[in-house]
Formats: structure tokens, C-alpha cells, sequence
């Protein structure tokens, strides 16, 4: 998907003042800075690009983090013409898994990544 | 401040404006060793060596070097041929802006609306303290961009004004710096003043409500 | 606003009453949990066995039920997802009478301002106002409006209005009339292009009497 199209400033808007804050719950006080970035992304499409493959592609860790998974899909839904997003319905399913996954350091590195992607999207023009 | 939670090296990075980028370690684990530095700005280029060294009583103690733009700053410190620590960090999270400058002073009636010049960065606030000559402390307004209104002021008292730029955590993190205060600027009745008397102050509050 | 649609067909021939509704939301009012109350624009409507249903715009569910309590509909939970529009219906056995699509954030009514207090600084001839609002602990809308209001006792509507953002503002001894009592009090909105919404109530009202004359002089 090309995120070319998206009305950003929407976007912008929806990580500023709801993503942010459960990007920033899901680490617990523990900082970014703390793990290896190496995940970059130089505008704002890209960023979406990368942060979409972090948030619902790459592994299971987010399944801890339903209201990040939630919250990015809807707002990719929203504001990106033709994107549809992931079904978000295995409600029994994501209960099982939740009780036996503690949040690994490597997901810790993968949310601490997924949080700098964010925070570049949003300090560009 | 940068923490290495296991090893003996602690390091501090500071990323002045997007100009330059200083790190610098403090070894407690290796006192008095000549450590070295080397980084690149992308991952597929070969390290460069630290331009220029920082030194307290003849070793290495830090390295300053020129920022590349919004990017990751890949780095390792070396002992001889052995690494101490290695890093990737995105300079953004140690961020501290240049202060704003030029302020401006807008008055009506019992308020003042203050401007200055904006830093080139987005998602910055604007932070603008004032004080009269009877406040022991200052006081403080903030905003998006550097146009901040203030109102219940008297334009009779002698006022000091300064400002300063503080990055959004959303969009940098929680580890930057905000930037140095301003010049103090003074006004009175409206117009700029060289400098404003400090009154002797025995505030007397009486708390009538 | 939203307008009502009447959502099943076998009501169409049913006089329908009027049941539009209105809605507001208190984020974090309770720890992380967040209400949403509505209530019928008529209060004439017998609303007995009418029910209140919420869909789309929630965590880990499609739908959420509210309760009631008098004539008021509400929800208190942490399912809220805060981004996107969600629906609302008014549910009669079961069926959908009316819906309104809206967003949660777009319609937010603060907490009252409270603990106003007036301090008299005689050597600056002027009061300081303070006073305080559980918002400034809030992680979602911490950014209001404050609009503080004071008024000669005497003068039954004859309000003064200043609007600031932060928590504390100062009245020049010489604007005020000597020797008087002052009533003052405070209300706040949200002051953000995301979370939008409402007047809060308006805080305990506080009193203050100004000194007999403007002695102070300032040099």
C-alpha cells in the first residue's frame, strides 16, 4: 500500500493524542533510548510504510498491545484512501495468548522502534 | 542522560540544534584510559573516526561531531581494540534547540501578547516566563508557537520577560533538553526598558477568600 | 449536530415520538475510566422501556450496553478506543429506533474548576486569583480553557469575563470599586483541535471584599 495519500495532519493528530500515550503505556516507564534503533524512515509515507509492517506484520508481540493494533489501524483506515487494515475480531484468542506472553525485551526493542518511527512521523513537515 | 545499565560506561549524548552532537562518557570502570570513538550516520557506510575529542587532564572524555540531518547515529567506544559499548540512537531523542530569539511585545489594555523568532523544528513549545517587580517568582505561559497571549497584567508595573523552546515528548521523547532561556527583556507602560528595580519585597498576602 | 435515522422499517408506520438525543463524554473521570452519558432532548419521553446501545470506536468489543440511572443513559468503561466515530442507538425491544453517529472526543465535558481562592497583595494593589482542576493530572485532556467570571455582588448580571489557560490570573486593585464584595467563580472547556466538546458546570462560587480605598501608590 502507497501511503502517499494519507491526510497526515489527521493522522498526526490521532498518534499526538491517543497512539502516543498507549505506545507510551506498553513500555512502562521504560525508555526507548534504552535499545538499539535501527529502523529508519526518511518521510512521512515511508514511516507509515515501516510502522504498519512493525505494528501488524512482524510478530506477535503487539498482540499484548491490542489498543496500539486498535488504534493504528483505525486511524490508517481512516485517513488512507483504499486502506483497509487488519481485521481486528480474535477477542478469545488474543485472551489466551495475553496470559502466557510477558512483554520479552525483544518486544521491547520492536515497540521502542515502532515509537521512534512514530515520533519522526510526527516532528516532519 | 544515557544510562548503559550493565556496562562501567555511562554516556551522555546532547544534539545542540541539529548543529553538532556531543557524546561523552565517564568510565568509571576503566579511569584514566584513552578510549575511542567512531560512528556513522548510515548503516551501510564504514565508521568514521571521532573529528574531534573532548579531553579532561590528557584522555578522551567525549567526542563532538557534525550532525547529519533528522537520522540514527550509529557509535561504538573503544578500549584499544576492544569494545565497550556499541549504540544506535536517533540524535532527535537528545535534541536541545537553540533559544528563541527576538522577542516582541504586543500590549492592550491589561494584557500582552509576546512573539519571537520560531526554531526551523516542528512540534516544539514555546515557553514564555514574566515576572513583575512584586512577583518573587516567575510565572509561566506556554504554546505551540511563539505567539502566546498574556492577560491580567498592569501595564503601570515594571515587567521582565524571557523565553525558551521545549520539544513535544510525542514527538521527541522524553530525553531532550529545552534550550537555554533568552535574553530578559523589560517593559513598562509599553515600552521596552533597559532594566526593571527590584522591589524590596515583604509580601504581605492576606487570603480574603 | 447529527440528525436521528430510524433504522428498522416495521416502525415506519408507528407515530414515532421524538427521540433525538444528546451525548457527552468525561474522559479519565474515574482513575482510566471514561463515561459517556446521554439523555432524550424531550424530557417527556417516556423512556421506560428504551434502552441506549453503543457500536464501533471500542476496544477488544463491537458493541457496549448502557445503564440508567433516572432519566440518564450511561457508560463507565476503559474500552473507548478515542480515535474514530462511534454509533449510537436507542434500542426498543431489541429493534433500533434511532442512531446518531458521533465521536467520543469531539464531545467532551470537562470537570468543574474547583477550590478558587483570592488573595489580596497590598504592596502590588492587586488580587490573585488560584484555583485548581483535576485536569492537570489527566494523561488525555489536560489542556482547558478557563473562563473566570466576578461580578459586584450587588449587580446581579453584571459579570466580568477573562479567559485564560493556565490556573491562576491577577485583578488590578484599581478596576475593582473599594470597599465591595466580589463574587468570582470558574468553568473550563477544552482547549484543543482534538478534543473538543462543552462547558464544564461552574466551580463553588468564592467571595472577596476589596480594601476601603486604593491606598497602595506604585512608583
Amino acid at each position: 500500500y502507497d501511503f502517499t495519500d494519507c491526510n497526515f495532519a489527521k493522522i498526526e493528530e490521532e498518534y499526538q493524542n491517543v497512539i502516543f500515550l498507549a505506545l507510551k503505556e506498553y513500555m512502562n516507564g521504560i525508555k526507548s533510548t534504552q535499545f538499539n534503533h535501527t529502523v529508519y524512515c526518511g518521510d512521512r509515507p515511508s514511516c507509515l510504510t515501516e510502522i504498519e509492517r512493525l505494528t501488524f506484520k512482524s510478530s506477535q508481540c503487539l498482540s499484548l498491545a491490542k489498543k496500539i493494533v486498535t488504534a493504528t489501524n483505525a486511524t490508517l483506515n481512516s485517513h488512507c484512501p483504499g486502506h483497509s487494515g487488519i481485521q481486528i475480531n480474535n477477542t478469545q484468542a488474543m485472551k489466551k495468548r495475553k496470559k502466557r506472553e510477558v512483554t520479552t525485551n525483544k518486544c521491547l526493542t520492536q515497540v521502542s522502534n515502532l515509537i521512534e518511527l512514530w515520533r519522526y512521523f510526527s516532528r516532519s513537515q | 542522560l544515557f544510562f548503559d545499565p550493565e556496562g562501567p560506561l555511562q554516556v551522555q549524548i546532547i544534539n545542540f540544534n541539529f548543529k553538532t552532537v556531543q557524546v561523552t562518557w565517564n568510565s568509571s570502570g576503566s579511569p584514566g584510559a584513552n578510549l575511542t570513538f567512531s560512528y556513522s550516520f548510515r548503516p551501510n557506510e564504514g565508521d568514521s573516526s571521532c573529528p574531534e575529542y573532548i579531553l579532561e587532564d590528557g584522555h578522551t572524555v567525549g567526542c563532538v561531531l557534525q550532525a547529519e540531518g533528522d537520522g540514527i547515529l550509529s557509535f561504538s567506544i573503544r578500549r584499544g581494540t576492544r569494545p565497550l559499548l556499541a549504540k544506535s540512537q536517533w540524535i532527535s531523542s537528545y535534541l536541545k534547540p537553540d533559544p528563541p530569539g527576538d522577542l516582541t511585545f504586543r500590549w492592550h489594555e491589561e494584557a500582552v501578547t509576546v512573539t519571537c523568532s520560531e526554531l526551523p523544528h516542528k512540534s516544539l513549545l514555546y515557553e514564555i516566563q514574566y515576572k513583575s517587580t512584586f512577583d518573587p517568582e516567575w510565572q509561566a505561559e506556554e504554546g505551540r508557537s511563539c505567539n502566546v497571549s498574556i492577560p491580567g497584567l498592569d501595564p503601570d508595573k515594571c515587567y521582565f520577560f524571557r523565553a525558551r523552546a521545549r520539544t513535544m515528548e510525542a514527538a521527541y521523547g522524553p530525553d531532550t533538553y529545552p534550550s537555554d532561556w533568552s535574553e530578559v527583556a523589560h517593559q513598562q507602560r509599553g515600552r521596552r526598558r533597559d532594566s526593571c528595580q527590584e522591589q524590596r519585597l515583604f509580601p504581605r498576602f492576606v487570603l480574603i477568600s | 449536530g447529527e440528525s436521528g435515522y430510524a433504522q428498522n422499517g416495521d416502525f415506519e408506520d408507528a407515530e414515532l415520538d421524538d427521540y433525538s438525543f444528546s451525548c457527552y463524554s468525561q474522559l479519565e473521570v474515574d482513575g482510566p475510566q471514561h463515561l459517556l452519558s446521554c439523555a432524550f432532548e424531550d424530557p417527556d419521553v417516556n423512556s421506560t422501556n428504551l434502552e441506549f446501545e453503543i457500536c464501533e470506536g471500542l476496544l477488544e468489543v463491537k458493541c457496549l450496553n448502557f445503564s440508567k440511572l433516572q432519566e440518564t443513559y450511561f457508560i463507565k468503561t476503559k474500552k473507548f478506543l478515542l480515535i474514530g466515530d462511534s454509533t449510537i442507538c436507542v434500542k426498543l425491544g431489541g429493534k433500533h429506533i434511532t442512531c446518531q453517529k458521533m465521536n467520543i472526543v469531539k464531545r467532551v465535558k470537562p470537570e468543574a474548576p474547583f477550590d478558587v481562592k483570592v488573595i489580596y497583595r497590598e504592596e502590588a494593589n492587586e488580587f490573585v486569583v488560584t484555583f485548581n482542576t483535576s485536569h492537570l493530572q489527566k494523561k488525555y485532556v489536560k489542556d482547558l480553557l478557563h473562563e473566570v467570571v466576578y461580578r459586584l455582588e450587588k449587580n446581579e448580571n453584571d459579570w466580568m469575563h477573562v479567559n485564560i489557560s493556565s490556573t491562576k490570573l491577577t485583578l488590578l486593585q484599581r478596576k475593582l470599586q473599594p470597599n465591595a464584595m466580589y463574587e468570582i467563580k470558574v468553568r473550563s472547556i477544552p482547549n484543543t483541535n482534538y478534543f473538543e466538546g462543552f462547558w464544564s458546570e461552574w466551580s463553588p462560587s468564592s467571595h472577596f471584599r476589596t480594601p476601603e480605598n486604593n491606598s497602595g501608590k506604585m512608583d
